[in-house]
């Protein structure tokens, strides 16, 4: 049986922009769902270095970009503040940036309206201490760091607090389509419920394709074509802060020039590759190499440093006929109406742009469907704060602070990132959870040095503890409103009484720890030497030696994610470096 | 703050495997629950530390005592208790220091001033209502074990009482005696002294200020490094002749050698050969003895005498060299303790709020002590507030090794702790 | 002048304080130098021989394994050994584990496997398990309760009970309040153990347990039943319960493996053996001698100054593999042994380290790679030649073997250890003889 859903607007992606799209929708009224084939942030949001722009990278090669940046960086610390750590950034000068690129830098920053200062070398070291002494010259930029899990979870919970509906694991197998050659209007989507099994159609007046890197494919169902430009990004998470303010290279952007501190990490990025498809990439060893090398010249030593994590991102570049190098395609958003551009009704698609920008990237989206839908209700995002606001900007010791002073110590499951078992139930109560991936995204549970090798196991025997009391005490928590603003609170988070059911695929813990052991695999396989061999290694013994988890029951039992984690970068096939 | 650099204790984070080895074996963690654990306050609380922080994020990292069993135990090299007293100087840098921390940490400028009228100073402090007031006024608790002021005058003055009798020799010494040496134990240095001598050594004693140490673990990190640079004036000259540098109160040398400069990113030349140039006086003696330079003329000492080779003894890394020693002594039956820490852990445990905490870190000591039988007399020691702690623990006598060793050469009377006329 | 050690032994896991023990009970002068504590504080404390064979072929009969291991790891540490003395070295142990009062048990039929329950109710294939995870032997028949304590974070009874039933064992899990472990609200499974070594406690423990458990069950609890008098504990609850108790391994700290570790390293100070920790070997010296080999004088030790020297006669490296410490790497893809850079049978390229899955039954090259040695246990070069007149190596630094896959950890500890300090033995009386 399908079953038939109606709506104003059906935005498909939920990714920053799309979930962006539905909370600036659902604020001017209109009636919103929004679907994602994974959870929220699967695709590029959650997979970037975190940084917010102050638009300095862009000022001299992308003027526009630059100035957008800027306006959104001011405009979202006032509304996502708590997603944001006020970290201050440098545009550093290293022997190899030499000529007139600084000059040029200073000047474009007064021209585009980029905070710019330049500072004194000696307060720049004290500052940061490790940065490459050979450094000439420095100029301050108001870069910050951004948890794009954490944000995009509270935009889509003030979306749904605005009356959105939020589907995650929902994907689209079909565009709805009416009339005929020439005339076609997309009339919505059919969507497969990944975890419920069940078969969905949702009409809606308006579709909105804002599904990055996959919006060819989606626009493909409506048969148009949509160029992607999807240039993957390498980046590599150093285990610890080596830097607290973010650090650019002060030269034209290309791989390896920056380093963002980001929670308890440090982040350098990123490669610029173009590659076939957005969902099967590898992590070629020269990309890490490469990285470690320009990591080197901001911060001599990094290389040697430990590495915990490789990831990529794969940037939704678009530029209409642009056929040249990823590095080279604009940074700049493009709305697409495929009415106008195509003569097919009912579709627009958002693409390009960055994490920075998607509050612009929704309300340019969302004005354009105001045109098609006939009302002219104005934005209201940039003065909206999202749930959570009041916490303030992030700051590092924040989860540390809070498990000292309620004494949370005990409580501890993941002890690296300081998630606690509270924290872990409510995320599981409170928000739509069908692996300890998802979890990790809420939580940060495993993102540390040992990355899972102690909270894997807890975290399973956690979960399959609720799934056998629920019920016990009968409490029923109202899912329909999902609390996250305070998902990251040690403090905020107490524990509540068992509901009377549990959400989604709880059912196997085998499946559980099958996936998540795979996937944190999948991202340190790449960076493994040195100290984070030695801890997969001890990570080895607990789930080999000790559990046996390759020999548990269920072994053929797969979650809708199990190809994805298993998926083998080294049988991906040639990327295009460089082209 | 100090300056974060790679030879820093700081990066040595990134060595923990996480595996929980250190929390097992704390000492603290195993009778608290006031004090997380070594990983959970070292490697762990520091990833949210860093330098710039707005404010110290933790305060439970003030209940480490600072012993470094967990970096003893350690199986990937996490310099554990030194990013933990980095974290403490970074709160005392935020929130200032509780005027019994100074105190604590000032035990050279309470020393000269309680050593202008010991007897006086004595009295003062060890009576019920003053222990009363200072548990209530300044914290520090009334049952610890405070040491008493010499009241024969300091170390310094023997020295230079005796200068006459002093041996003179082409073989030379520099002697580092710390601040209790000097202010409450002098007969601790004159055994050291004889002992030397009898090895044909001269002593130089050179002025010198203390190690640091107090005030590094009391987090004051500032003062500290005057101190270190003091002694690094006043003693490389010494270090760059060819002198070897050897003293008997294992924390001093253990901080003169290793802490002060991990602690303070003091990597330069002069710390470096400071470093080099010091010894423990039982690793200086071991060596001798395997160059075959060690008299062993000894006389039986027929007793049994548990050993507890103190936590700054172990952190030097050199093995027991003590009990290597005193096991030559014949008629000497030596008793190793395996207990990880007794409890004072320098100034921890005369701190109220950790008193009981120190006490109960003890009781494996102790215990081990009652073990050996009613006939133990006296327990040794290198460290001089363990020794006071044992004591403390025990109700027996506690004496450093050096004097059991400066008696079996029958150069010093191991009951009134004086040397002997030769 | 001082004499010094017959033997210098470098780690302080299994195979290091083995060897010490084969040699100090056969009279040499030893001393254990090691930088931490390591390998028994991670394991389950049980010694696994071999589980799984090429291609993870679930084994029943370990030491019927060794020809067909000889034939696909030619130079695995058991094929080297022979066995005979994989067979000898293993009685040893069982006999020394009786000494120490903390007995280790194999299948009532012997040579066989026991599969006894793991943390998550898989079954783990172990040769020999101390006393008391026993009688949690999955050939038993008696129905299983699996309980835990409210809140302990490192022990999920529910999961166990659920697998145990999924494979076709009568099991079910409950948990008993916290409050009968301990006061504390911070404490991990080695702090619980030693509230344990409190009798008044177990007994509290074993009244509540007798409110959980049905007639004719048998008893599984977290491996945390006291530290130093952990038979005593268990000979209570069995008592006061009637019925069979067993431990289930937790995660690091193993409690078990403490309790091994602890009772060696005292039996060992008992016969004079100094075991030192917190000495990072750092160097050596060695000096060129007739025929080529060159004799090792010292070993060097990191200490808060200038190094310290530790000479022998004799030299052990057992500083394990990459999880021990004993090898090192880095992002070129060099992986090197620590102390005396001995070469190393290991994949050369980064990208040969891993297979793409982490469970995959193969394993991952880079973890079966390590020393090369010789019948005697010295390790050589690629071409077979001995490197030093006076070195030997055991342990699961050893080429060709992959113990945590194989689930042999133990099993090459023991069976490496004592081969060493037998050749060791040889080697030091031949000479003896010669001089």
């Amino acid at each position: 049986m399908t079953r038939r859903l109606q709506t104003e607007i059906l935005v498909i992606g939920g990714g920053a922009t799309g979930v962006g799209i539905a909370w600036d929708a659902a604020l001017r009224g209109f009636d919103v769902i929004l679907v994602e084939k994974r959870d929220l942030t699967h695709g590029t949001t959650g997979r970037y270095h975190g940084l917010l722009h102050s638009g300095g990278r862009y000022v001299v090669k992308d003027p526009q970009s630059a100035r957008e940046c800027i306006a959104e960086n001011r405009i979202l610390r006032r509304t996502h503040p708590h997603c944001i750590e006020d970290t201050g950034g440098f545009f550093v000068v290293t022997p190899e940036d030499e000529g007139e690129y600084p000059d040029r830098f200073v000047q474009a920053c007064a021209e585009t309206g980029v905070p710019c200062e330049e500072i004194a070398l000696r307060e720049a070291f004290r500052r940061e201490p490790l940065l490459n002494r050979r450094i000439s010259r420095v100029f301050e930029v108001p870069d910050g760091a951004a948890d794009s899990f954490l944000a995009t979870h509270v935009t889509a919970q003030a979306a749904r607090q605005a009356g959105a509906r939020i589907l995650t694991y929902h994907e689209v197998t079909g565009l709805l389509l009416r009339g005929p050659e020439g005339a076609r209007e997309v009339v919505g989507a059919r969507v497969e419920d990944l975890a419920g099994g069940e078969t969905l159609e949702i009409h809606a007046t308006m579709t909105i394709n804002a599904t990055g890197a996959w919006a060819g494919q989606i626009a493909r169902m409506a048969g148009l074509t949509v160029e992607v430009i999807p240039g993957k990004g390498v980046m590599v998470a150093m285990n610890h802060r080596l830097v607290n303010t973010v650090i650019n290279r002060c030269k034209m952007p290309a791989d390896g020039d920056i380093l963002v501190p980001i929670h308890t990490v440090s982040v350098i990025g990123t490669t610029d590759v173009r590659v076939p498809d957005p969902e099967h990439y590898g992590i070629e060893p020269w990309e890490v190499a490469l990285m470690l090398a320009e990591g080197d010249k901001l911060v001599p030593g990094l290389s040697r440093a430990r590495a915990v994590r490789a990831w990529a991102g794969v940037r939704p570049l678009y530029q209409e006929g642009y056929t040249g190098a990823s590095r080279e395609a604009t940074r700049q958003f493009t709305l697409l109406d495929h009415a106008r551009r195509d003569g097919v009704q009912g579709l627009l698609t958002i693409i390009g742009g960055k994490w920075t920008t998607f509050r612009l990237m929704a309300e340019k989206t969302v004005d354009k469907a105001c045109e098609y839908l006939g009302t002219r209700q104005p934005c209201q995002t940039a003065t909206t704060q999202v749930p959570g606001a009041e916490q303030g900007h992030y700051w590092l010791g924040h989860r540390l602070h809070e498990v000292e002073e309620h004494e949370l110590h005990g409580d501890l499951v993941c002890e690296c990132e300081l998630v606690t078992r509270a924290m872990l139930e409510n995320a599981v109560y409170r928000n739509p959870t069908l692996t300890l991936d998802d979890l990790r995204r809420d939580l940060r549970l495993g993102m540390g040095p040992c990355q899972g090798g102690f909270c894997t196991y807890r975290a399973v025997g956690i979960l399959h503890e609720m799934r056998e009391r629920a019920g016990e005490a009968g409490g029923e928590v109202d899912r329909s409103d999902w609390e996250v603003a305070y998902m990251q609170s040690p403090a905020h988070n107490r524990s509540l009484p068992p509901p009377s059911s549990l959400p989604l695929a709880l059912s196997s813990p085998n499946l559980l720890l099958r996936d998540f052991l795979q996937e944190r695999w999948k991202g340190v396989r790449p960076i493994l030497w040195g100290r984070q061999l030695k801890q997969e290694m001890l990570d080895s013994l607990i789930y080999l030696s000790l559990m046996n988890v390759d020999h548990l029951p269920d072994a053929g039992l797969t979650s809708p994610m199990t190809a994805f984690y298993e998926q083998d970068a080294g049988d991906v096939g040639e990327t295009e470096a460089g082209v | 703050m100090f300056t974060e650099s790679w030879q820093s204790v700081g990066p040595s984070l990134d060595e923990c495997i996480k595996c929980n080895i250190c929390t097992a074996y704390c000492p603290v963690a195993a009778v608290t629950d006031r004090f997380p654990g070594p990983k959970y306050a070292g490697p762990q609380a520091q990833r949210f530390r860093e330098n710039g922080q707005p404010h110290a994020p933790d305060r439970s990292v003030d209940y480490c005592s600072g012993c470094r069993v967990c970096n003893e135990v350690c199986p990937t090299g996490v310099k554990i208790a030194e990013l933990n007293a980095r974290a403490r100087a970074q709160m005392v840098a935020e929130q200032g220091i509780p005027l019994r921390n100074r105190l604590l940490g000032r035990n050279e400028l309470l020393g000269k001033l309680g050593s202008l009228a010991p007897r006086l100073a004595n009295l003062g402090l060890h009576n019920h209502v003053s222990r009363v007031m200072a548990e209530k006024v300044v914290g520090i608790a009334r049952e610890a074990p405070l040491p008493r002021f010499s009241e024969e005058g300091t170390f310094g003055s023997w020295m230079k009482r005796t200068a006459g009798e002093r041996l003179r020799s082409d073989r030379k010494v520099v002697y580092f005696h710390g601040c209790a040496t000097m202010y409450y134990e002098p007969f601790v240095g004159k055994a050291t002294v004889v002992v030397l001598e009898h090895l044909g050594y001269e002593v130089i004693v050179p002025p010198q200020n203390c190690c640091g140490l107090p005030l590094l673990s009391n987090g004051e990190f500032g003062a500290a490094r005057r101190y270190h640079e003091g002694n690094l004036h006043k003693l490389v000259p010494y270090a760059q002749q060819g002198y070897e540098i050897v003293g008997s109160s294992t924390s001093c040398t253990l901080t003169l050698k290793e802490e002060a400069p991990e602690l303070l990113d003091m990597f330069d030349e002069e710390s470096e050969e400071l470093k080099l140039a010091v010894w423990d006086v039982f690793e200086w003696l071991r060596e001798r003895y395997r160059q075959g330079e060690l008299p062993t003329d000894f006389k039986p000492l027929p007793m049994v005498l548990p050993y507890h080779p103190p936590c700054q003894y172990r952190a030097h890394r050199v093995g027991r060299p003590a009990a290597e020693l005193l096991a030559l002594i014949p008629g000497l039956d030596v008793r190793v303790s395996t207990a990880r820490c007794c409890g004072i852990a320098g100034t921890y445990g005369y701190k109220r709020e950790k008193y009981q905490i120190g006490m109960d870190v003890g009781a494996e000591l102790f215990e081990f002590v009652r073990e050996q039988g009613r006939e133990v007399r006296m327990t040794a020691c290198d460290s001089e507030t363990c020794r006071w702690q044992l004591e403390h623990g025990t109700g027996l006598p506690s004496r450093h090794p050096i004097e059991v060793l400066a008696a079996a050469y029958g150069l010093y009377d191991l009951e009134r702790r004086e040397p002997r006329g030769v | 002048m001082r004499e010094i050690p017959d033997l210098l032994v470098i780690g302080a896991g299994l195979s290091g304080l083995m060897a010490a023990y084969e040699a100090a009970e056969a009279g040499l002068r030893v001393k254990v130098i090691a930088k931490g504590l390591g390998s028994m504080h991670w394991s389950a404390g049980t010694v696994d021989v071999l589980g799984y064979a090429a291609g993870d072929k679930a084994v029943s009969m370990p030491l019927q394994e060794l020809e067909g291991l000889q034939a696909v790891a030619p130079h695995h540490p058991y094929v080297v050994a022979g066995a005979e003395a994989v067979t000898e070295a293993l009685s040893r142990f069982v006999a020394l584990a009786k000494e120490l009062g903390l007995p280790y048990e194999g299948a009532e039929e012997p040579g066989r496997n026991l599969w006894l329950p793991s943390p998550v109710g898989a079954a783990r294939p172990v040769y020999l398990a101390p006393q008391g995870q026993r009688y949690g032997d999955l050939a038993l028949a008696e129905p299983i309760v699996v309980v835990g304590f409210e809140g302990l974070r490192d022990f999920y009874p529910w999961v166990i009970a659920e697998n145990l039933r999924k494979q076709g064992h009568r099991a079910r899990g409950t948990v008993l309040p916290f409050a009968l472990l301990s006061e504390r609200r911070d404490a991990n499974t080695v702090q619980l153990a030693q509230e344990l070594d409190e009798l008044k406690r177990v007994v509290t423990l074993a009244r509540a347990l007798k409110e959980v458990v049905e007639p004719g069950e048998r008893v599984g609890l977290p491996a945390l039943v006291g530290l130093d008098r952990h038979g005593r504990a268990m000979e209570v609850l069995q008592e006061e319960l009637g019925t069979r108790v067993f431990e289930i391994p937790t995660l690091p700290p193993s409690v078990p493996g403490m309790r091994l570790y602890r009772a060696l390293r005292s039996d060992l100070e008992g016969r004079g053996v100094e075991v030192e920790i917190g000495m990072e070997a750092v160097g050596y010296e060695a000096k060129e001698e007739n025929g080529g080999f060159r004799r090792l004088l010292w070993v060097e030790t990191a200490t808060s100054a200038r190094p310290l020297k530790h000479r022998a006669r004799a030299f052990l490296l057992a500083t394990g593999g990459l999880l021990g410490g004993g090898f090192d790497s880095n992002h070129e893809g060099r992986v090197w042994e620590r102390v005396f850079d001995l070469p190393l049978a290991m994949p050369q390229n980064r990208e040969d380290w891993f297979r793409p899955k982490f469970l995959d039954p193969a394993g991952h090259p880079v973890f079966q790679g390590g020393v090369s040695v010789d019948r005697e246990f010295r390790p050589v070069s690629p071409e077979g030649k001995r490197l030093f007149a006076n070195l030997w190596a055991a342990g699961n630094g050893l080429r060709d073997c992959d113990g945590i896959r194989e689930r042999s950890r133990e099993g090459i500890a023991i069976v490496t250890g004592i081969a060493a300090a037998r050749s060791i033995l040889v080697a030091l009386r031949r000479e003896k003889h010669v001089h």
